[in-house]
């Protein structure tokens, strides 16, 4: 069986690299690996049956239709603030009060970011929201471009790991049987670390070419002012706010309606007129890569799956020697993350969970750990999803590995955090005791 | 231009086409009746809708058989397919409605207790849509359902789950999972009317024990067990204990978390007066480091990649060449399930449920799940119900 499934993932791996030779784009030649495995898989092993393949693309690409539906809606809602002329408004606000307290600025941008991922459970929330505003604000402060998109792609990712919601530890709560409890101070102490860390150390060397680069923050419209900018952001948590403060009151509206419903207080407030029709359109335009990329992962995994690829990768890293999983996890809990999204925290981090847990670690704090490290995948290759988002709200067009090597220092250090929380859970079981 | 139109418009008729051929065995799977047939013992059929109105008219409502006993006595209720993925508990409650005799007491039984997630199907993870029992008249075929229920049933999800009445935080996605919404309320979310029906029928009919079967994991601590809170505990030990010594098979009790909230062995407990447990089996096909998922794996439950994880020590039940059948899976559920009412009884002489026909362990391992199950097309005519 081991053999079958291999040459079913040579051949995965052999249609993604002919299909990148012959320059068609991430999205493509993902397609061509599952559907080439699909086929594969049928012929080798007769699993899928041919008769079934189609069944398990189309299956496997309603795996995200949920997260591609917040994606819209969210970028939408902020493509709508921005035009409204509020993004150009806040920012020339938060730069004439904060433009001389450097540390404070970075510090409290570095919130703004962290707030809608923590509230979310959604790093991509967290950039499509206040990405392009944050990005604009760090560039008048003199941070580089390109450091400017590791510093939202680290915090976004960290606000994502972030309590009250962080999605990691809830599937690994709901597929290990472990409550969702006490991470408010397990996740909550090590992300604010870790992000004022990171903004300090990309941030705080202030250049002024790059302050200079930064196309100069339009006017606002007349008109504008803080009620109109916040109103519809107030909409938005107030929506999501009312479900925790009154849960068996509120309707559930989940994510995406809740984008909705701001998008269409943003277009009632603003003091321009917008052509909503056009701007749905250019949303959907520039959002096809990642929408699409979402759609494969699913279809990826589905066919990772019923040919046995995906068991044989868990089976691998589950049965790597205690020591060795130990150096590997820093590069294996991200690049599942980079070819399954959240895929493989059930794939890899179900089975880690019971497997260290039945060692004597302790569960909650190890699932912490662990979910400090997954978000670091979101920049990798394949989906890449929150470091290209980084990259567009950003206006980053340079070389993508240019961009990941510029996030190096803070890669480094939550990676070391992450792992030293695993390695030393235990004796960190107080974190979880204080949280209770 | 002309071209490109051209091309646009053949690749759009292509997606169409994968869709359609890809998303018609999906329709087909939601709207598949799997046959039920009223063994003898089965006195009447409701609705769940009936303790929860809620539910009334909606893909969430399920069938509730009865089996009265001709003398009064203590009553249990049975679920299957709590979780659809795990569809042992909804073999098991076939087998109890099929040839259950009760002549003490009264038996509920909910073999479909989430039958929007046994309509639903689990995208990303590749696993048949049907699976077939082999018996001596042909096989009968059951739909693979999911874990939770289907979105057209019940969405959005909210961005995270609020447990009533806790406030526990839970994912988002255990909005959907009907055992994690515990004990639910009237008027809320569509799972959480259907747990509330099954709790109004246990206050109302004064249920004594409440038996939720699921299945989990090798590689899942909890397994292969009994749940129990402190309540049901010593009927639980002694009804594993006994198994054991009597039957062979192991089937340890777990306590069950008094913090974790939303739980059927934790919340039938504390708002009723019944004896819940939960019963888990392994099964070998839910784990994730495993070849594809394939019917035949799910029958058998053989897997070379387990077999290798259990030489190292890596799983928490016993497993060797001969993998963990459906039969051993189903033959402990129904044994377990019997001791335990056996138990419960020795106890509570005035509360006795006396139930007999249905197979156990060993008779199951011997003959199979299938012989268990009547041909449905030469069944008496109103015997056959469709879920």
């Amino acid at each position: 069986m081991t053999l079958q499934i291999l040459i079913i993932l040579a051949v995965m791996i052999a249609a993604y690299a002919l299909s990148k030779a012959f320059r068609l784009s991430v999205e493509l030649s993902m397609f061509a690996a599952a559907v080439m495995g699909g086929i594969a898989g049928a012929f080798v092993a007769a699993t899928p049956a041919a008769g079934d393949l189609a069944r398990h693309l189309v299956e496997g690409a309603s795996t995200y239709l949920d997260v591609i539906l917040v994606f819209f809606t969210a970028t939408l809602f902020m493509t709508i603030v921005s035009e409204s002329g509020g993004v150009s408004y806040a920012v020339r606000t938060a730069l004439r009060v904060f433009g001389r307290k450097r540390l404070a600025a970075l510090l409290v941008l570095m919130v703004i970011v962290l707030i809608p991922g923590a509230l979310t459970g959604a790093g991509s929330v967290s950039l499509l929201v206040v990405g392009a505003p944050v990005a604009l604000a760090l560039g008048r402060l003199g941070v580089p471009r390109k450091k400017v998109a590791a510093i939202l792609f680290i915090v976004a990712g960290l606000s994502a790991a972030a309590p009250p919601v962080n999605i990691w530890a809830m599937i690994l709560c709901a597929g290990t049987a472990i409550p969702y409890v006490g991470f408010e101070l397990t996740l909550g102490i090590p992300v604010l670390l870790l992000g004022s860390f990171t903004v300090l150390v990309l941030g705080w060397k202030k250049d002024p070419a790059a302050a200079a680069d930064v196309p100069d923050v339009p006017e606002a419209p007349a008109g504008m002012n803080w009620w109109r900018v916040l109103t519809p952001f107030v909409v938005f948590f107030g929506l999501i706010a009312a479900y925790r403060l009154w849960p068996f009151r509120a309707p559930v509206l989940g994510l995406a309606l809740p984008f909705v419903f701001a998008g269409a207080a943003a277009l009632v407030v603003s003091p321009r007129k917008i052509a909503f029709l056009r701007l749905s359109r250019e949303t959907v335009a520039r959002l096809l890569p990642l929408l699409s990329t979402m759609v494969v992962v699913g279809m990826l995994q589905q066919i990772m799956t019923v040919t046995g690829v995906r068991g044989l990768l868990s089976f691998a890293v589950i049965s790597t020697p205690l020591v060795l999983l130990f150096l590997l996890l820093p590069v294996i809990i991200p690049f599942s993350e980079g070819v399954l999204t959240y895929g493989g925290a059930a794939i890899i981090g179900i089975p880690l969970i019971w497997y260290l847990d039945s060692l004597g670690f302790h569960a909650t704090v190890v699932i912490a750990g662990l979910s400090l490290l997954w978000p670091l995948g979101d920049g990798l290759p394949p989906t890449a999803l929150i470091g290209r988002l980084s990259n567009m709200v950003t206006g980053y067009t340079g070389s993508y590995r240019g961009f990941l090597a510029s996030t190096w220092l803070p890669w480094l250090v939550v990676t070391a955090v992450g792992m030293l929380m695993v390695l030393f859970s235990s004796r960190l079981a107080f974190l979880v005791r204080w949280s209770m | 231009m002309r071209r490109e139109a051209t091309v646009k418009a053949s690749l759009a008729a292509a997606l169409a086409g994968l869709v359609l051929w890809g998303g018609l065995p999906l329709y087909r799977h939601r709207h598949f009746g799997v046959p039920v047939v009223k063994g003898p013992g089965v006195t009447a059929v409701l609705k769940l809708s009936e303790f929860s109105k809620g539910l009334e008219g909606t893909a969430a409502d399920t069938t509730v058989f009865v089996l009265q006993g001709k003398e009064p006595g203590g009553r249990a209720l049975v679920m299957g397919n709590t979780h659809a993925s795990e569809p042992e508990g909804m073999l098991t409650a076939l087998i109890f409605i099929e040839h259950a005799v009760v002549e003490k007491g009264t038996l509920y039984v909910i073999p479909f207790f989430n039958a929007s997630a046994g309509r639903n199907t689990r995208p990303g993870d590749g696993y048949p849509l049907y699976f077939d029992v082999p018996t001596e008249w042909g096989s009968k075929r059951f739909r693979f359902g999911n874990r939770d229920a289907s979105p057209l049933d019940q969405w959005p999800d909210p961005d995270v789950t609020v447990h009533y009445p806790t406030k526990q935080l839970l994912s988002y996605i255990d909005a959907r999972n009907t055992n994690r919404t515990w004990p639910g309320r009237p008027g809320g979310l569509p799972m959480e009317r259907v747990t509330f029906g099954a709790m109004e029928l246990i206050r109302r009919e004064k249920v004594d024990l409440a038996i939720d079967i699921h299945g989990a994991e090798t590689m899942f601590p909890v397994t292969n067990c009994i749940v129990a809170p402190e309540k049901s505990v010593r009927v639980a030990t002694m009804a594993a204990l006994t198994v054991k010594a009597a039957e062979g098979f192991e089937s340890h009790v777990e306590p069950s978390p008094p913090r974790f909230h939303g739980l059927s062995h934790r919340e039938i407990g504390d708002h009723s007066d019944a004896l819940p447990f939960l019963l888990e089996a392994p099964i070998p096909f839910l784990d994730q480091p495993t070849g594809p998922k394939t019917v035949e794996f799910f029958l058998d439950g053989k897997d070379p990649f387990l077999l290798s994880l259990s030489k190292k020590k890596k799983l928490f039940v016993p497993y060797d060449e001969t993998g963990w059948s459906l039969e051993k899976r189903v033959g402990q559920h129904c044994s377990t399930t019997l001791e335990i009412f056996r138990q419960f009884s020795r106890r509570n002489a005035d509360r006795a449920l006396v139930v007999k026909g249905v197979p156990r362990y060993a008779e199951i391992l011997e003959n199979g799940v299938g012989h268990y199950y009547a041909d449905p097309s030469k069944a008496a005519p109103g015997t056959v119900l469709r879920h």
